[in-house]
């Protein structure tokens, strides 16, 4: 295996030399074969003009990957070498159980990966000097804030939340957005108010405490969360921006108080909306016990269950299960037709990737060359674990049934492409940080 | 700011990794226990791929199989309208219970050895065969039970008492199984709701039958009432109350007062053992239990002991009042006195195999419940004796056999009285338990006892 042609790194006036990412372009054809076998697994279950579609967006996808691995080479990208790889996996399993499901959805999610790889390439060459981005956090947090409430006034409900908003053409998501932004903005007020949190300017008793000044944007934070819970009934979205807000102020900060304070709130918060409102009892009630409403209510986690318990350990094979019994299989519960088809062999082995990318999430942090990047990189990191581990714990019961995509896995275009972005501001972590990881 | 950051990555790797164990106890341990529902569609989907298992007696009769005609799997069933209840169904349209329900997973070979290689079959396109449930039930009393119930609402269960197989378990009107798709219409719009398994499901008031369990509960807190006399003017008054008795029978005993069915003294039994005896020895005979047969048994019900007034208190010893029970319940009740006082746990299933025959379930006696002592159960028994000898359940009297029973006239709101008959036979050395009772028919010793004389006779004769 040849170490490739060496480029010099355009962005950077260091002497150092990128690596021609060998190892990337192997795994991607292992992701690519992995993808062809379960397209052709398809097509041979129905061959058919309409089933070409499958293999062909198939290919088109793994070679898209492959050129922007290229093109990555090309122009002597660092950004870190696993991460595309584990992605390519995750996007052709959910393609292919797309395609398995509902072909329309699959020709869907096609098009909106190739429009993700877009923005995940646009993302490595505009935003490579990612660090202007914390100039004007005040800014882009009130946009963001202002995009994030507009669903509540305009927005369209659909599976019981309203936090879509429709342009006839296609819905946009805008939370799968301004999370990434409240992720900058928050790695950029706490690596700067980073010493007065840790510290404090005044004590309270034992705690001491920080000024009015520091706390403001922390509650907004807190605020906003329930605000998601309460008007746009979108509790998963609530769950994850306050988890990584939380995991945010505890790497800054190592203070776990604020995290217990937090948790504190969320629950206060939780609490009163229980009682205030019927449709988060409802979800309480059949995540404590779905059997009794499994008519109605409970239709959706009991059907999840069904499947995920039907898979056995090796799983019935692709296209011989029934997923299609799951509601809104395609998007939230795609994690439940995994099971059920590749067993809990290939339900873990989803979970795992996921480890991985924390995994290499977390290294990126750790090697990132100031505090703001690695405060980025940690909360991008979280925000993605936490949104994984947030809905398959739905789908499997172990917490209430929420509903968030399942990152590069379920049908969504915001979330997709939002996700990617999330990959290319990662992978920018990496590509500026001096060790080679 | 580093170790924070790498802590919150382990954090976050450790929530992954509680979801892997998690998936991974959801998917091994609880999988079956969870997909074994009548509302996982999949079932029904499996049925078109698997052969499913045929269902037999413990003769070895046929009582559910799959027949294969062209593309289409039919379940048939030979005996019809007589297992109906038991047995279930299964229906695309209607959903899955009983036996059928129950056993899905054995039938449809989703375990044991099947389980491997159904898997390969289904890869390699070939047949996939499912187990067979072999019934403790012999589908020719069951027959004959059925014969009797014919033209009328009620339920027999015949057990045996010393292992707690069942043999018979009859719940009438029934329907054909079948047909069911072209019953339903009419079943579910049936006043006498024939869709219900009247022998496990049935809530009666047990009127007279009930009096074994006053009897049991007495002589646990007060056992010099064995020899004890009691006075009958025909009726008891309780809190200003009058509780009329059938008869006035004067001075009796213990035994007496069991084979002539006395209410008066059995009202006042309850009244001196107090509710908390009372309902301590309900529970002891499982009266308030499922006791997990593989069809839903209705739990019996009755007034909380705790706010029993006297008049409650007196009527529930007398099987009236808000006390509710199933026949199966009163057969086991029975079974208790017949059985030196201990419950075996009834079982309907003699064996589960896969398709290549190999053993995965085997029924087996196994203890339930210490109902009463044996010497109370002896002074029952002796009463159960006198009550086919001498008393109201002449008429279960089976020739060359020493029957032991109790009759039962329950009241009702909705006409006639029930009647019950509970007994076992032969009363030395007990080898069936039976519980009758026909709705609305009149006397438990003109209407039950014979029938149940009739079931008792012929499962005899075939050596139970």
């Amino acid at each position: 295996m040849s170490t490739g042609v060496q480029y010099a790194a355009p962005h950077l006036n260091t002497s150092r030399s990128a690596k021609g990412r060998p190892m990337e372009r192997n795994l991607l054809f292992l992701a690519a074969l992995y993808m062809l076998a379960g397209m052709t697994t398809l097509y041979l279950d129905a061959p058919g003009i309409l089933a070409y579609q499958a293999p062909a967006a198939g290919l088109t996808v793994a070679a898209a990957f492959l050129l922007v691995h290229l093109y990555w080479k090309a122009s002597g990208y660092k950004g870190d070498r696993f991460l595309l790889s584990i992605t390519a996996v995750l996007v052709s399993t959910g393609l292919v159980f797309l395609f398995r499901l509902d072909p329309d959805y699959g020709m869907r999610q096609f098009i909106w990966i190739l429009i993700g790889l877009g923005s995940l390439v646009l993302t490595t060459r505009l935003l490579v000097d990612f660090r202007f981005l914390s100039d004007y956090k005040y800014i882009y947090a009130l946009v963001g804030l202002i995009i994030l409430i507009l669903p509540i006034f305009f927005g369209k409900e659909q599976g019981g939340a309203k936090s879509w908003l429709d342009f006839g053409l296609f819905q946009f998501q805008p939370s799968e957005f301004v999370k990434i932004l409240v992720v900058l903005f928050l790695a950029s007020f706490l690596s700067e108010n980073k010493a007065v949190l840790t510290a404090g300017t005044r004590s309270l008793g034992w705690i001491s405490l920080p000024g009015l000044q520091e706390w403001a944007p922390l509650v907004v934070m807190w605020g906003i969360s329930l605000l998601l819970l309460v008007f746009q009934r979108d509790l998963g979205t609530a769950l994850i921006y306050f988890g990584t807000f939380l995991a945010m102020v505890y790497a800054a900060t190592a203070r776990i108080f604020y995290v217990l304070f937090g948790l504190g709130l969320f629950v206060s918060g939780a609490s009163v909306s229980y009682l205030l409102f019927g449709h988060v009892r409802e979800r309480v009630l059949i995540w404590l016990n779905p059997w009794p409403f499994i008519d109605g209510i409970g239709y959706q986690i009991t059907q999840s269950l069904f499947a995920i318990g039907s898979g056995g350990i090796l799983g019935a094979g692709l296209n011989q299960g029934y997923p299609g019994y799951i509601p809104v299989v395609h998007s939230d519960l795609i994690f439940s037709a995994i099971c059920e088809e590749l067993g809990l062999l290939g339900g873990a082995g989803m979970i795992i990737l996921f480890m991985f990318f924390v995994f290499r999430g977390t290294k990126i942090a750790l090697h990132a060359r100031d505090e703001f990047a690695a405060l980025a990189a940690a909360g991008l990191t979280a925000l993605l674990g936490l949104q994984a581990f947030i809905i398959i714990a739905g789908v499997t019961k172990l917490l209430p049934l929420t509903g968030v995509t399942l990152p590069f896995i379920s049908y969504g275009g915001s979330s997709l492409v939002a996700n990617f972005i999330l990959l290319g501001l990662l992978l920018n972590i990496s590509h500026e940080s001096d060790d080679s990881l | 700011m580093k170790q924070n950051i790498k802590k919150l990555g382990i954090m976050i790797i450790g929530l992954l990794v509680v979801l892997i164990f998690y998936l991974s106890y959801l998917n091994v341990v609880r999988g079956s226990e969870i997909t074994a529902n009548p509302y996982n569609r999949r079932f029904q989907e499996y049925e078109n791929q698997v052969r499913r298992g045929a269902i037999y007696d413990i003769e070895g009769n046929v009582l559910a199989e799959t027949k294969i005609s062209g593309d289409e799997n039919k379940r048939v069933y030979p005996f019809g309208r007589d297992t109906a209840h038991l047995l279930g169904y299964i229906s695309e349209r209607y959903g899955r219970t009983g036996l059928e329900s129950e056993y899905d997973r054995y039938l449809l070979g989703m375990e044991g050895a099947d389980r491997v290689s159904n898997y390969f079959n289904r890869l390699l396109d070939k047949e996939q065969q499912g187990g067979e449930v072999t019934l403790t039930i012999d589908a020719y009393l069951q027959g004959i039970a059925m014969d009797m119930l014919e033209g009328r609402r009620g339920a027999i269960v015949l057990l045996d008492p010393g292992t707690g197989a069942i043999r018979v378990m009859a719940s009438s009107p029934s329907f054909d199984p079948n047909i069911l798709e072209d019953l339903w219409p009419q079943l579910i719009t049936d006043d006498s709701s024939p869709l219900i398994n009247r022998a496990v499901q049935g809530a009666y008031p047990p009127g007279s039958t009930f009096k074994i369990v006053t009897a049991a509960g007495i002589l646990a807190v007060k056992p010099d009432y064995v020899d004890k006399t009691f006075y009958c003017p025909g009726y008891i008054e309780v809190n200003g109350y009058r509780l009329n008795d059938t008869a006035v029978h004067g001075e009796v005993n213990l035994s007496e007062a069991i084979a002539e069915s006395c209410n008066t003294t059995f009202a006042q039994l309850g009244l001196d053992q107090g509710a908390q005896n009372f309902a301590r020895t309900v529970n002891a005979f499982g009266i308030m239990k499922d006791p997990g047969i593989g069809i839903t048994v209705r739990p019996g019900t009755m007034a909380a002991s705790g706010n029993m007034i006297p008049t409650e208190l007196a009527s529930s010893a007398i099987g009236q009042g808000e006390m509710l029970v199933s026949p199966l319940h009163m057969a086991l009740a029975a079974a208790a006195i017949a059985n030196r006082g201990e419950i075996m746990r009834p079982y309907l299933v003699e064996t589960v195999k896969d398709s290549r025959g190999e053993t995965l379930q085997q029924g087996s006696a196994r203890h339930w419940l210490s109902a009463t002592t044996p010497e109370i159960s002896g002074v029952i028994k002796k009463g159960m004796i006198d009550a086919v000898r001498i008393g109201t359940a002449k008429a279960a009297a089976v020739p060359g056999f020493q029957v032991a029973g109790k009759t039962g006239s329950a009241q009702n709101p909705h006409g006639q009285t029930h009647a019950w008959f509970i007994g076992f036979v032969p009363a030395d050395q007990p080898s069936l338990a039976v519980a009758v009772i026909f709705e609305n028919a009149g006397s438990g010793g003109a209407e039950a006892a014979p029938a149940a004389a009739h079931l008792l006779s012929a499962a005899l004769n075939r050596d139970y």
